[in-house]
C-alpha cells in the first residue's frame, strides 16, 4: 500500500520550486503525496499528518528562518501522539557556511534527517524508503547519506 | 461584482480618504499641490518621457535600503559609477505585507545603530516629505518597485511625493508573491492604483505603470507571461493608464528572447489601443544565479547581448552577486556597466538571427489563444475573465505558490534550450500549439537518451547556475 507523506513550505516562506519538484518525483516514486503548499503553519502541518494518516512529513525552508519557525515541533507532534519519521531541507540558516552545524542544530530540534539545498529528490526518496522500511534497491542505499 | 470599470470619482475619492487614515503619513497627502510638485520637476526626472524619447535600451538596477540618506547615497553611486539611466527604490518585505508598524520598527533601528534589518526602503513610512527629499536628490526619474499585493497606501504617498513609475498588477504582485491573497481582492486593490495614476494622467501627470512580467521568475513559457502583461494592461488602460510598460525576464535562450519581446511589443500595442505609450522593459535572469562573480557576469553578459539584438525600451540588470542575495553598491555598478558594454558593443551590428520569425509566430498565436480565452470566460469583461481563467486553469503560472492559480503547468526546456510545456494542464491551448511543444520536447528527450518526466524540468531550474542553460543528464548519474 502507498505510504501517505505531507509536504510544505514552513513559516512565511514563499519558495514552491523546491516542493514542486518533490511532489512530482514523490508521486512518482510511488507515495501519496499531501502537498500542503508554501507558508504552512506547524498547526497545518501536524492536522495534515494526522488526517492523512501519514508517515512522514517534510518540511522546506529557504529564506533562512526555519529554525525560529521549527521551534517545538517534534514536542507537538509528540503531544498529538504522531510518532512520524520528519525530515527538513533548504537553506537552513542565514550564510550556512557550516553545514554539520546547522544539521547538529536541526537534529537537537527533533529531525530524523536534514537536507542541504543541493539535494536530490532522488536522495530524500532514498532516504524514506529506508526509514519507512520500504523495499529498495542496494545502490538507492548507498546514495544515503542526510 | 467586479468588472473591468473605471471606479467613479466619488468611489475614489471615498477609498482614497479611507486607505489614508490607516496610517499617520497619509494625512499629508493633498492632490493638487501633489499636482504643482510634479509640475515643478524638470523635464529629465519625467519617467514616461525619459522612457518613450530613448532611442536604445535604458538600464536600471535594483536598490532599496532603510535609510533616506543611505538611499541617495545608494542611488548617486548607481547614477555615476554604474551610469543607470532610470533608478529604482525597491521597498522592504514589511510594507509589501502592509505591516508598517514592523517598517517602522526597522527603520528605526537602521537609525539608531545603522543595523539595515529592513531589506528595502520603508516608503509609506518615510512620507510624502521623505520620499520628496529623494527625488529631488537624484537627476534620473525614480521608479517605485516592491511585490505588494495592496500598494493602495504606497501608491497614494510615492504619487504624491513625486515618483512617475510604479511597477506590479493585480496578477503579478499576487500569483507570484503570496499564498492567500484573494485574486478579486487584488484586482479591485490594483485598479484603486490604476485610477489614481489615471487621475494624475488627467492633470498632465503621466504616471507610468510596469507590471511585473517575470512572473515566478523560473522557467515561464514566453506565452503565459505576455498574456498576463496584455491582461494587466488593459485592466490599467480602463482606469486611465496612459504610459505603460510590459515586462518579459530573460529565458537565456536567445532567438526566443529576441522574439519573446517582439512578441510582446506587438500584442501589446494591438490590445492596448493608440492612446497608449506601451514601451517594453526586459529583465536579465531571473531564476538562479552560478556562485561564482565572474559565471555571472556570464549570464549578465548574455542579458545585454539580448538587449541589444531586441532592443526593448528598459533593461533591468542584475549584479555578479546575485546568488548571494541583496549585492553591494559596487557589484550593482558593475552590472549595469556589464550590460551596457554589451549593448553599445552590439547594438550597431544589425545582427539578424535565424528562426526568429518562427518562434515569434509560435508566441504570437499561443499568447493571442490565452488572451482569447479570458475575454471569452468574461464574456468580454477582463477582469470577470481573469478569475474564471484562474479558477479554471486556463491560464496558470508554473510554480505559483498563491492559492489564486492552479499552479500546474510545468516548463522544460527543448533541445535548443527553448522553454516549451511539458505539463499543459487545463492551459488554454489549442492542439495545434500543444502539438509543436510536445515534438520539441521529444527532440530533446530523444537526445538525451531518457523519457520526458519532471526530473527534466528539475534538471533544467538548477542548469544556469550549475554553468550550462539546458538540465542535460550527466555522465555517471
Amino acid at each position: 500500500m502507498a505510504k501517505t507523506v505531507i509536504l510544505g513550505v514552513i513559516g512565511s516562506d514563499a519558495h514552491v520550486v523546491g516542493i514542486t519538484i518533490l511532489e512530482q518525483a514523490l508521486s512518482a516514486a510511488g507515495f501519496d503525496v499531501v502537498n500542503l503548499g508554501v507558508q504552512t503553519s506547524q498547526e497545518d502541518f501536524i492536522t495534515a499528518a494526522r488526517d492523512a494518516d501519514a508517515e512522514a512529513v517534510l518540511i522546506s525552508s529557504l529564506y533562512g528562518h526555519a529554525e525560529q519557525d521549527c521551534q517545538g515541533f517534534r514536542e507537538r507532534l509528540d503531544e498529538a501522539g504522531l510518532d512520524i519519521v520528519t525530515y527538513i531541507g533548504g537553506n537552513l540558516a542565514v550564510g550556512q557556511d557550516d553545514f554539520e552545524e546547522t544539521r547538529r542544530r536541526f537534529r537537537e530540534l527533533g529531525f530524523d534527517r536534514v537536507f542541504d539545498s543541493e539535494t536530490d529528490p532522488e536522495d530524500a526518496i532514498a532516504a524514506l524508503r529506508q526509514d519507512l522500511q520500504i523495499a529498495t534497491t542496494e545502490a538507492e542505499r548507498h546514495r544515503v547519506e542526510g | 461584482m467586479l468588472r473591468d470599470e473605471p471606479i467613479p470619482g466619488e468611489q475614489l475619492r471615498r477609498i482614497d480618504e479611507e486607505i489614508r487614515g490607516n496610517w499617520p503619513t497619509g494625512q499629508a497627502v493633498d492632490f493638487e499641490e501633489a499636482i504643482a510638485f510634479h509640475e515643478s520637476l524638470p523635464a529629465s526626472k519625467r519617467f514616461a518621457d525619459v522612457l518613450e524619447a530613448a532611442e536604445k535600451p535604458l538600464l536600471q538596477p535594483r536598490a532599496g535600503v532603510p535609510r533616506l540618506d543611505d538611499q541617495i547615497d545608494l542611488l548617486e553611486h548607481l547614477q555615476n559609477a554604474g551610469q543607470a539611466d532610470l533608478l529604482p527604490t525597491t521597498i522592504d518585505s514589511y510594507t509589501r505585507d502592509n505591516e508598517y508598524e514592523k517598517a517602522q520598527q526597522g527603520l528605526d533601528d537602521a537609525r539608531a545603530d545603522g543595523e539595515d534589518t529592513l531589506n528595502g526602503f520603508p516608503a509609506v513610512n518615510h512620507g510624502v516629505d521623505g520620499c520628496r527629499e529623494l527625488i529631488e536628490a537624484l537627476d534620473a526619474p525614480i521608479e517605485v518597485r516592491h511585490g505588494t499585493p495592496d500598494a493602495r497606501l504606497l501608491a497614494s504617498i510615492t504619487f504624491a511625493g513625486g515618483f512617475q513609475s510604479f511597477e506590479g498588477g493585480p496578477i503579478s504582485y499576487n500569483i507570484p508573491y503570496t499564498k492567500e491573497h484573494d485574486l478579486e481582492e487584488t484586482i479591485r486593490h490594483w485598479q484603486f492604483v490604476d485610477r489614481l495614476a489615471g487621475a494624475y494622467t488627467e492633470r498632465g501627470v503621466r504616471i507610468n505603470r510596469e507590471p511585473f512580467g517575470p512572473l515566478t521568475g523560473t522557467l515561464v513559457p514566453p506565452c503565459i507571461a505576455i498574456a498576463v502583461m496584455v491582461i494587466e494592461g488593459m485592466l490599467a488602460v480602463t482606469q486611465g493608464v496612459r504610459s505603460i510598460t510590459l515586462g518579459y525576464g530573460q529565458v537565456g535562450n536567445l532567438v526566443q528572447d529576441v522574439a519573446a519581446l517582439h512578441a510582446l511589443r506587438s500584442l501589446g500595442e494591438e490590445y492596448l489601443g493608440d492612446d497608449v505609450a506601451v514601451t517594453t522593459v526586459f529583465h536579465e535572469w531571473m531564476g538562479g544565479f552560478p556562485p561564482d562573480e565572474a559565471r555571472a557576469n556570464g549570464v549578465i553578459g548574455l542579458g545585454g547581448m539580448t538587449a541589444a539584438v531586441a532592443q526593448p525600451d528598459k533593461v533591468i540588470t542584475k549584479s555578479p552577486q546575485e546568488f548571494q542575495g541583496v549585492p553591494t553598491k559596487e557589484a550593482n555598478a558593475a552590472g549595469l556597466r556589464t550590460t551596457r558594454q554589451l549593448v553599445d558593443m552590439v547594438i550597431e551590428q544589425n545582427v539578424q538571427l535565424v528562426g526568429v520569425d518562427r518562434e515569434l509566430n509560435l508566441i504570437q498565436k499561443a499568447s493571442r489563444e490565452l488572451i482569447e480565452e479570458v475575454l471569452a470566460l468574461g464574456d468580454g469583461d477582463v477582469a470577470q475573465g481573469t478569475l474564471a481563467a484562474f479558477d479554471s486553469g486556463a491560464l496558470d503560472v508554473p510554480f505559483a505558490p498563491s492559492d489564486s492559480a492552479k499552479g500546474d503547468v510545468l516548463p522544460a526546456r527543448d533541445d535548443d534550450g527553448r522553454i516549451r510545456i511539458f505539463e499543459f494542464a487545463d492551459l488554454a491551448l489549442s492542439d495545434d500549439v500543444k502539438e509543436i511543444h510536445r515534438n520539441r520536447l521529444d527532440s530533446r528527450a530523444d537526445t538525451e537518451g531518457r523519457d520526458q518526466t519532471f526530473r527534466m524540468v528539475a534538471d533544467d531550474v538548477d542548469a544556469i547556475s550549475d554553468g550550462k542553460l539546458i538540465g542535460r543528464p550527466q555522465g555517471g548519474d
